[in-house]
């Protein structure tokens, strides 16, 4: 059946595609792209501004034959997203801003603007899909490109927002969507990898750029290893992460990584034992169960700590205070404050906690 | 489609277009040049400029055409400062005017000149009593626009000379020509700006009126052009057409405007009667073609969208988060609250408007409203 979609576009291939997919089904568009950043901000750089991606985007849409409209979101992504970004960084954690982005602006902001229009759905080029379970609930499963899969980035949605959203590349690989964007004759065929580089100057960290953007101190400190011998010094802790090889003192043993980082000395520590970096529990907080509801607990599930790592079998209880206790089967290496667990069953996206 | 935004822009005339065709052809020469081909272009930037002044009652050499409207607005606002009109350096302006005033106002003021924004009531309409108040030896400009782009409103700029006494006061005229009858001797302005292709001329050209004896200073350095006021080889096939557009203008402007009010009257009325919580902007002496509608606890960018997908273009703004929305200047100007000046649409019809055009915007409109009115997710 045909209906109105609002399609995010980035100008990128894949959200390119999935609007020529809709047009294809006979669905209605309204394509939009989302300004994210002013342009005097990315530090010359095009892409990082994205009006390259607003003029791609914008002719994807004149060539498929449905308009497109520039959402003007500097200040939105600024308060929602970029400023509780650094402040994580300057508390010494690694912030997932992209799980954010998705939860409060793209599937937020977007959703709710596409209401203000009457439209209920809206789609996005992510590598995830969406299937109905036996009540007619939405499942979120991973994109079957394994190696593009984006639910990760999406377990922090509500059952609302997933019930709304349409993911139409999830069920494609790659190579079949530039292949689709090929045939189909789209300008955006052959644009770059863009993911998880949206606003990363080239030659800077992202925690470094957030703290240029917020004009904030860097808080320099000491270097020590474990038995908190003086290492070296540093000219800012946030852009140190756990598991961190590069960025340190040369000097001493061949290899050593971030073991710690202390907001409030300044500390960062620094171990050259990898087996120091592994942890076979973390807390999760402010949990997301996709279906809406607690699942039984303790449950028996599979957890991913950060993006690119493969998930691992895990055991969840709650605590008192409402968050969980993850207890993985196998150690893993540098579980990281600030970042998303996400924890899935089989295919099926179950919900994201914050590692505490 | 039906396009209900010739306040943004116009189509091209046909016989501008054919007018153009032939300064796009043979007559390529330099305006400036000593040899024929110069001449013969010179000629059509002379004709032009004849019939961009017989628009507005000015002498052909008190017209220098400049790239727009924007360009001649910032021409008199920044070229008044450096040098000095009056006998001082500030400027008096209205807070409804177009950015291509205020901005420059506003750059002015960060260089440390004194710059008074006039208020205006709920109308639109400038606060005369304010302008003689603020009107000192130190002022060097008022710049009042002649009719606003947002909601069409009139202001009294005859008054506002009287008012002004010696100060030579200029007038943005970019929506007002080829709408209203204009002529810089009865208005009595020193300056006035208007622009091509809001009259169905091309877009790149566009006008400043300098009256004899006015000093300003170019922005711009480096040719004898336009009284060296705006030195660079001419655009010439956008002045011929310019010059065509103001032609046209001037023999059709009546029988246009009284059959484009009629149209607009009709619009007015129906969305007025049929959809509750409607309500004009900008009073009762507005542009012919203008109407401004709020529609009480809609989203005016919703309505413009939905109206797009229907096939119909309107104005407004657009925004991620509605509440972060900057509302249009000028209906906060006039008293609103961003939430009242966000549910507002600008339409704006024009001589191609057809009746048939006009029935089913009304049409249209009722839907898109019905609409978002019924929207409940």
């Amino acid at each position: 059946m045909s209906e109105r979609i609002v399609i995010a576009m980035s100008g990128g291939v894949d959200s390119s595609v999935a609007a020529a997919m809709l047009k294809q089904a006979g669905h209605t568009l309204i394509g939009v792209t989302l300004k994210l950043q002013e342009c005097h901000d990315a530090h010359g750089s095009k892409s990082c501004c994205g009006v390259d991606g607003i003029t791609r985007a914008r002719e994807v849409a004149g060539d498929l034959g449905f308009p497109h409209y520039v959402l003007d979101c500097v200040k939105d992504f600024e308060q929602l997203v970029l400023q509780p970004a650094w402040q994580e960084y300057a508390s010494g954690r690694t912030p997932s801003p992209c799980l954010s982005c998705n939860e409060k602006v793209k599937f937020g902001l977007l959703l709710d603007w596409a209401s203000r229009l009457g439209i209920p759905r809206v789609a996005t080029g992510h590598y995830a899909r969406l299937e109905k379970d036996e009540h007619g609930k939405p499942m979120l499963l991973r994109g079957r490109d394994a190696g593009k899969d984006q639910s990760y980035f999406l377990a922090g949605l509500t059952l609302d927002q997933l019930n709304r959203a349409i993911f139409p590349v999830g069920h494609l690989r790659k190579p079949e969507v530039r292949d689709l964007a090929k045939d189909g004759g789209l300008p955006t065929a052959e644009t770059p990898e863009s993911q998880d580089a949206c606003l990363v100057a080239p030659g800077e960290s992202y925690a470094e750029m957030l703290r240029k953007h917020f004009d904030a101190p860097a808080r320099p400190g000491e270097i020590v290893d474990e038995a908190g011998k003086l290492v070296g010094q540093h000219d800012g802790f946030h852009v140190y992460t756990i598991g961190q090889r590069k960025g340190l003192p040369a000097g001493g043993p061949a290899r050593r990584w971030v073991k710690a980082i202390s907001p409030e000395t300044g500390q960062v520590t620094v171990t050259s034992d990898a087996s120091e970096l592994v942890d076979t529990e973390f807390v999760a907080k402010q949990v997301n169960w996709l279906a809406g509801d607690l699942p039984a607990l303790p449950l028996a599930c599979s957890v991913q700590v950060r993006y690119r790592h493969a998930s691992e079998p895990a055991t969840i209880v709650t605590q008192p205070d409402g968050s969980l206790h993850v207890t993985l089967k196998t150690p893993v290496k540098a579980i990281t404050p600030g970042q998303a667990a996400v924890f899935y069953d089989g295919d099926r996206t179950l919900g994201r906690g914050w590692i505490g | 489609m039906i396009y209900a935004d010739y306040n943004a822009t116009t189509p091209l005339d046909p016989e501008v277009r054919a007018a153009m065709n032939e300064a796009l052809g043979a007559t390529f020469g330099n305006p400036s040049s000593i040899h024929s081909a110069g001449q013969a272009a010179r000629r059509l930037v002379d004709r032009a400029r004849a019939q961009v002044a017989g628009l507005i009652g000015a002498a052909p050499d008190e017209i220098i055409f400049t790239s727009g409207g924007t360009e001649a607005d910032n021409l008199v606002v920044l070229g008044a400062a450096a040098a000095p009109l009056g006998d001082g350096k500030g400027i008096i302006t209205s807070a409804v005017e177009h950015k291509a005033v205020l901005d420059p106002c506003a750059f002015l003021q960060s260089k440390g000149h004194a710059v008074t924004v006039l208020p205006v009531d709920r109308d639109g309409i400038v606060d005369l009593a304010a302008l003689e108040a603020a009107v000192n030896t130190d002022v060097a400009l008022v710049s009042l626009m002649l009719a606003n782009n947002d909601t069409g409103t009139i202001q009294p700029v005859a008054e506002a000379v009287r008012a002004a006494k010696t100060i030579p006061v200029h007038t943005d005229a970019v929506q007002a020509a080829g709408k209203l009858p204009i002529d810089v001797k009865t208005l009595g302005v020193s300056l006035l700006s208007f622009s091509s292709h809001k009259i169905h001329g091309p877009k790149g050209a566009g006008a400043l009126f300098v009256r004899y004896g006015t000093r300003l200073a170019p922005l711009s350095h480096g040719g004898r052009q336009e009284r060296t006021l705006r030195p660079g080889t001419e655009n010439v096939p956008a002045i011929v057409g310019f010059g065509k557009a103001c032609e046209l203008a001037c023999t059709r402007l009546e029988a246009d405007a009284r059959r484009v009010a009629e149209s607009r009257d009709h619009f007015e009325a129906q969305i007025l009667a049929r959809l509750a919580g409607t309500r004009v902007n900008g009073g009762s002496h507005r542009l012919p073609n203008t109407s401004n509608i709020a529609f009480a606890g809609l989203d005016g960018e919703a309505i413009t969208i939905n109206l797009d997908m229907l096939g119909m273009a309107v104005s407004t703004g657009a925004a991620c988060n509605s509440a972060d929305k900057t509302p249009s200047h000028v209906l906060v100007a006039m008293g609103q609250s961003a939430a009242e000046a966000r549910s507002s649409v600008r339409f704006s019809f024009g001589r191609d408007t057809s009746d048939e055009e006009i029935d089913r915007a009304i049409h249209w409109v009722v839907q898109a409203v019905n609409l978002l009115r019924g929207v409940r997710l």
